[in-house]
């Protein structure tokens, strides 16, 4: 397979491999708002005993995916706006979800398949699935062309998937059997990192036996894990039908959900970032409280907390107190409060480049840069320097849509197409014109989805 | 330095909105931004950006011309310290009036062509023709279209250009011989006055006269020339280093020196009494400096890397046709400003390649 694009950046504050618990909690906020769902049918009522596993919410427009109770546990619905605290919380005995009991109707309707899909609806695993093209949730009741299982994750400061699935290597096998059991013929594309350590040798060995898996080696350069990217890499187009696409963490859930019955809840995270006193990955909880993480793990005053990598993560704003169901790791960024001295004539040994020769720091071998949320220059008009896209993954031309963007011609950027971005934001990472490239190009997709839209409705 | 940051919030009420300087807000800026970088934070994702800007982008560039400008200085005396000194007032008067004017920051690029533009004059020139030729190359080549990263042509050939169609006797016929020795004339200051005694020929000029210059005289820059242009070795070294730092793009350099190179032979092999010999045209004139320092000029120069060689194959095929075939002993500025004029169109063919590919993609 081949990647176009790309660009590694080493980051002080990788997450290490070892996986911790963080201690229970007093209370839990679930935010109703995550970054492809809305939870916005509220299913229990303000002071409701709820158990393990219980809906507490669901998304009408995703296919009422739910929101699930992660602890037993009291419900307060005015406490925090936007957020369903669960008070008094406890490993309540565990509710055993049978679904060809609680809903043979659903059985007689679908068939076997039909109940696969049900359950990992509502045991909350389908929230791991995305659509590879669109990245929103797929429908759980069609059968894809394809399954993409990505065990790599390349953005800074990310939950990795080998950290993920070490810890249980067995139930990712009977994971990947569930995926299969969903499918006719459709193949399983496991990618893998083209690298030779022992995981990816055990993991290798661990899905010999399946011939319905194929192994796909991936370079790990940021951003080779993104599903667009692989999809489209793997000749997928979307004409063919959806292609589902799911992490490590995704497969691990499929297993709970199908061999064990029980819901989802749990999830590996990574705490990460430059501001970090220890990052690492921890097991958490939907809902866990913020500012309870932030207390032990943040040493600085003042920082981001990005929900995400460095690259694609959204800021978790003071709104917003507990994880969110789709959370795949915090990355904690320092903010940028120093006016640095003559910077431009700095020798730059702890400055790395893109343009790698540019510091002093190209002579270091291997430093881990310690980032900031500083822009690092000042914007200024294109110098047609190329570099967005030598490193852009999506094979267009981020320096051209930009000029058609600055006339706003949204017809030439659209058969320039800034519709093949995927937003993976390294044009504005690299450009020393400081152009917010990839925001721009986000803009005009939602501009030209919006006149499709539009166009549809007038015909 | 914190002293100086105080200083710079004291002074800055006063150029704000409503103050009494707001039209030098732009000089105001670019002295603050020069000593103490701005602390914008990201507010698109991504959230971190690459550290390299256009400030460091156009220091690199200075720095890469730092053995070109000593070598100058070596050959040809302080007077090119001068040169560069006038270049600089000038031609920074010129930007700081457009930035006032336009109320837009004042650009970088700008200290790269005050400098470029000295060192692509002979020695000898005039200081009030230097003035004129950067303030004409600022304004015409540059601010009427729209400031750095918006003009076609690069500034400081067109100033040249301007200068040498303007004054052809003096950019074309008076050169300073270049000082001897291990010291040169480092430490002397030639006047225009005492000229007549140490005026020579270019090799590009004597060739024409049947003279060919000594190779190893055309390598270390001890030649009559341009300021900046008779030293292989000091324009390799500089121009190395803007290649492996990837400020400045390998491709648009050896498709030029490729190209030029092939063409050269060809025309030395099929009659060698016409045309000099291959290795001696590379180093002779303006070749290296220009494919260097102004070809690479990504402003100007197509963005696309497939243009890249399409527009170096013209700039060293131009080169070459005009430098045995025409009047004129010195074609780089011309073919230069060729490539600028085609590299537009050389880009627009590129994309319709590309977006064609990119058509069917899903």
């Amino acid at each position: 397979m081949k990647f176009r694009g790309g660009y590694n950046i080493a980051l002080k504050g990788r997450p290490n491999s070892e996986v911790k618990t963080l201690p229970e909690p007093d209370a839990l906020y679930l935010p109703l708002q995550t970054s492809r769902f809305s939870f916005s049918e509220v299913c229990v009522e303000d002071g409701q005993q709820v158990s393990l596993g219980e809906v507490l919410a669901k998304d009408p427009n995703n296919h009422s995916v739910p929101l699930l109770a992660p602890r037993a546990g009291l419900v307060r619905l005015k406490t925090a706006e936007n957020h369903i605290v669960l008070e008094d919380i406890a490993e309540a005995p565990k509710h055993l979800h049978d679904v060809e009991q609680t809903a043979p109707h659903i059985a007689q309707q679908m068939g076997s398949g039909g109940i696969l899909r049900y359950k990992l609806l509502t045991l909350g695993a389908w929230q791991f699935f995305y659509d590879a093209h669109s990245g929103s949730l797929p429908d759980p009741f069609k059968v894809p062309q394809a399954i993409i299982v990505s065990t790599i994750s390349c953005e800074p400061f990310m939950a990795r998937g080998d950290v993920q699935i070490r810890r249980d290597l067995q139930a990712f096998g009977r994971g990947l059997e569930g995926l299969q059991s969903l499918l006719e013929y459709e193949p399983i594309y496991l990618i893998v990192p083209d690298i030779a350590s022992d995981f990816a040798r055990r993991l290798r060995q661990n899905v010999r036996g399946y011939a319905w898996i194929k192994i796909v080696e991936v370079p790990l350069t940021y951003p080779n894990d993104n599903f667009t990217i692989l999809a489209r890499n793997l000749g997928l187009k979307p004409d063919n039908g959806p292609v589902w696409a799911l992490r490590a963490e995704g497969v691990l859930a499929v297993d709970r959900a199908l061999t064990e019955s029980k819901p989802c809840t749990e999830r590996i995270i990574s705490i990460g970032g430059p501001a970090v006193k220890t990052a690492e990955h921890v097991e958490t909880l939907c809902g866990y409280p913020l500012s309870q993480i932030t207390h032990s793990y943040v040493h600085k005053d003042d920082v981001r907390v990005i929900n995400g990598g460095v690259f694609t993560g959204r800021v978790i704003g003071p709104d917003q107190l507990g994880l969110d169901s789709e959370c795949m790791g915090l990355t904690i960024l320092p903010e940028a409060t120093k006016r640095e001295f003559l910077s431009f004539a700095r020798a730059g040994w702890q400055k790395r480049s893109y343009s790698s020769l540019c510091y002093l720091s190209a002579l270091r071998g291997t430093l881990e840069e310690a980032p900031t949320t500083a822009v690092q220059g000042e914007v200024r008009a294109c110098v047609s320097c190329n570099y967005c896209e030598e490193v852009c993954p999506a094979g267009i031309m981020p320096h051209l849509i930009h000029k058609f963007l600055y006339k706003d011609d949204l017809d030439e950027a659209e058969r320039a197409r800034v519709d093949l971005c995927v937003g993976c934001g390294l044009c504005s990472f690299v450009c020393p014109s400081k152009i917010e490239l990839a925001a721009q190009f986000a803009d005009a997709q939602a501009r030209i989805l919006r006149e499709h839209h539009s166009e549809g409705v007038t015909q | 330095m914190k002293a100086l940051l105080n200083l710079f919030e004291k002074l800055r009420p006063g150029f704000e909105k409503g103050g009494k300087f707001t039209a030098f807000r732009p000089v105001f800026d670019a002295a603050e931004h020069v000593f103490f970088a701005p602390s914008t934070r990201t507010k698109q994702l991504p959230h971190i950006r690459d550290p390299l800007d256009i400030k460091r982008f156009m220091s690199m560039v200075i720095l890469a011309l730092l053995p070109v400008l000593l070598a100058a200085a070596h050959f040809f005396g302080l007077r090119v310290l001068l040169i560069i000194a006038v270049s600089y007032a000038a031609g920074g008067a010129a930007e700081v009036l457009f930035a006032i004017i336009r109320k837009e920051p004042i650009n970088e690029g700008f200290l790269v062509t005050g400098l470029i533009f000295p060192l692509i004059l002979p020695p000898t020139v005039p200081l009030w023709m230097v003035a004129a030729g950067i303030v004409f190359g600022v304004v015409v080549g540059k601010e009427l279209f729209g400031g750095t990263g918006r003009n076609l042509f690069n500034p400081a050939l067109v100033g040249r250009c301007f200068l040498s169609l303007s004054y052809p006797a003096t950019m074309s016929a008076v050169w300073l011989k270049p000082g001897a020795g291990f010291l040169g004339r480092i430490f002397q200051y030639v006047n225009a006055s005492d000229l007549q005694a140490i005026t020579s020929a270019t090799p590009l000029v004597l060739a024409k006269q049947g003279q060919l210059a000594n190779l190893s005289d055309l390598f270390f820059g001890s030649i009559a020339g341009c300021a900046g242009e008779t030293s292989a070795l000091a324009i390799l070294l500089g121009g190395l280093f803007l290649l492996i730092s990837r400020v400045a793009n390998w491709r648009t350099v050896v498709s030029i020196l490729g190209s030029f190179t092939i063409l050269a032979a060809v025309l030395h092999y099929t009659r060698p009494v016409t045309f000099g010999p291959v290795i001696w045209h590379l180093f002779a004139g303006g070749l290296f400096f220009g494919a260097f320092y102004m070809a690479t000029d990504p402003v100007t120069s197509p963005t696309t890397n497939g243009g890249k060689w399409a527009y170096g194959l013209l700039i060293g095929t131009a080169t070459v046709l005009i430098r045995n075939l025409t009047g004129y002993v010195e074609g780089v500025t011309f073919a230069i400003l060729l490539g600028n004029i085609c590299a537009p169109v050389i880009d627009e063919v590129v994309y319709r390649f590309r977006l064609r590919r990119l058509r069917d993609e899903r």
